[in-house]
């Protein structure tokens, strides 16, 4: 079955090398811009629901803003306490300078 | 995949600073800015600061057997106690950019004031959740009922006796109900570990000084410690204590503008409501983010003197207390 993509965000938008909340429907996501390409999560904690956009991000791993628990951004993987369940990830890529996650 | 919501979660919680940005008080943009780690400006004061210890330490050496004992054990127990501020800063894990030094400098402060590191993260946790919510806020301090309640806070008896209490209870395997709600179920095995180490650790200390025949540890540790806590506890107060028990960080927090020693001392943390709004701004970034804020936090220009003169005003009925609790007003932060 051919995997359906939908556009998210243009490339050119993202904020280089940071991540960058983008809603989507009643959604918000989030577009990391990671050192291993791009990758797209739901935006909430796992821990306690904090927009992670708002978070310190490092290039490879997203800090949550609110309680500084630590996940991979690539895998979404909980790296540090007080997370422990892993973040959301949606299948992602780069087609024509858009971003865009297969649902 | 599909898009549908977690059911365990709730919407995107609004925190301080998705609120803080939302009403224009400081942009994206200059919040990453303010984000930005290093280890240098903490190990640069930390250079000062084993210098500081070592220093005050030396004065109770100078002071042996004379009446100065007393007053150089108050000061270096003034220093020691300020681990806490160090320990507060990695718990948050923005004094140092490598996250395992903040780890290693953390339990080394909790090592010195007696405060597991692993187990005060996750209270700390729940503090910056439900800050000043009454029945919620895990590290409330309310504020007094009178004059003899003021004293006897920061007296630190009370303290001393919940943190006996808490480390013993959890070396014995044993966690409230209360805290089991802000410590995972995989996590409780490591905080009661790490409670047994620390006993450990102390057992140790005292075999140790009864072999070696040593008082050095009651003098230069135990005893500063013990003396200098009230000083800890009559600046933790600072922080929340006397501000409205509501769900506003705007309010329920007051920073205080002290002098450079106090801020050396506590890493920074007199600025309390812009931690509280951007708990991952590194310390030296601080008054960058005060001066960012100002007008939009409450700061309190005289210092902690200031605030125990908002404090004692309120308990001697000059002013209305703000203690009125509308836990109502958590929404979804109650989750």
């Amino acid at each position: 079955m051919d995997e359906h993509w939908q556009d998210l965000i243009s490339q050119d938008e993202l904020e280089a090398g940071d991540v960058t909340p983008v809603p989507f429907g009643k959604t918000l996501l989030a577009v990391y811009d990671t050192v291993d390409g791009i990758f797209v999560s739901d935006a909430r904690c796992t821990h306690a629901g904090a927009n992670l956009c708002d978070g310190y991000f490092d290039g490879k791993f997203i800090e949550c803003p609110l309680h500084q628990g630590l996940f991979d951004a690539r895998t979404g993987i909980a790296k540090a306490a007080p997370v422990t369940r892993p973040l959301k990830m949606f299948k992602a890529r780069v087609h024509n300078r858009m971003v865009q996650i297969s649902l | 995949m599909s898009l549908t919501t977690n059911a365990s979660l709730p919407a995107t919680v609004q925190t301080p600073i998705t609120q803080a940005m939302a009403e224009g008080a400081l942009t994206r943009k200059e919040l990453k800015a303010l984000m930005q780690r290093s280890d240098k400006p903490a190990i640069m004061r930390l250079l000062v600061w084993f210098c500081l210890v070592a220093t005050t330490g030396y004065l109770i050496w100078l002071a042996y057997d004379s009446v100065w004992l007393l007053p150089a054990m108050f000061i270096h127990g003034i220093v020691l106690v300020h681990h806490f501020s160090l320990q507060h800063e990695c718990c948050h894990y923005t004094a140092f950019k490598t996250r395992w030094l903040n780890d290693i400098v953390g339990n080394f402060c909790g090592l010195v004031i007696m405060l597991p590191n692993r187990f005060f993260r996750y209270e700390h946790c729940d503090h910056h959740t439900f800050t000043q919510l009454k029945g919620k806020d895990t590290e409330m301090i309310e504020l007094p009922e009178n004059l003899a309640g003021y004293f006897w806070y920061i007296s630190s008896i009370p303290y001393w006796k919940a943190k006996l209490n808490e480390l013993w209870r959890h070396s014995l395997g044993n966690l409230t109900p209360g805290e089991k709600k802000f410590v995972p179920k995989e996590e409780r095995k490591t905080v009661i570990l790490e409670a047994r180490l620390m006993v450990l650790f102390y057992c140790v200390v005292i075999v140790v000084s009864v072999l070696l025949q040593s008082t050095a540890a009651i003098w230069y540790w135990f005893l500063p410690v013990v003396l200098g806590e009230p000083v800890m506890r009559a600046i933790r107060m600072t922080e929340h204590v006397g501000r409205p028990m509501v769900y506003d960080m705007k309010t329920n927090t007051r920073s205080n503008i002290v002098s450079l020693p106090w801020r050396f001392l506590c890493w920074n943390m007199n600025y309390h409501a812009e931690h509280h709004y951007a708990s991952s701004v590194p310390f030296h970034a601080l008054p960058a983010l005060n001066r960012k804020l100002d007008g939009y936090v409450h700061v309190e220009k005289r210092g902690y003197v200031g605030a125990h003169a908002d404090i004692l005003s309120q308990l001697l009925g000059r002013v209305a207390r703000q203690n009125t609790s509308t836990i109502d007003q958590t929404n979804n932060r109650d989750s």
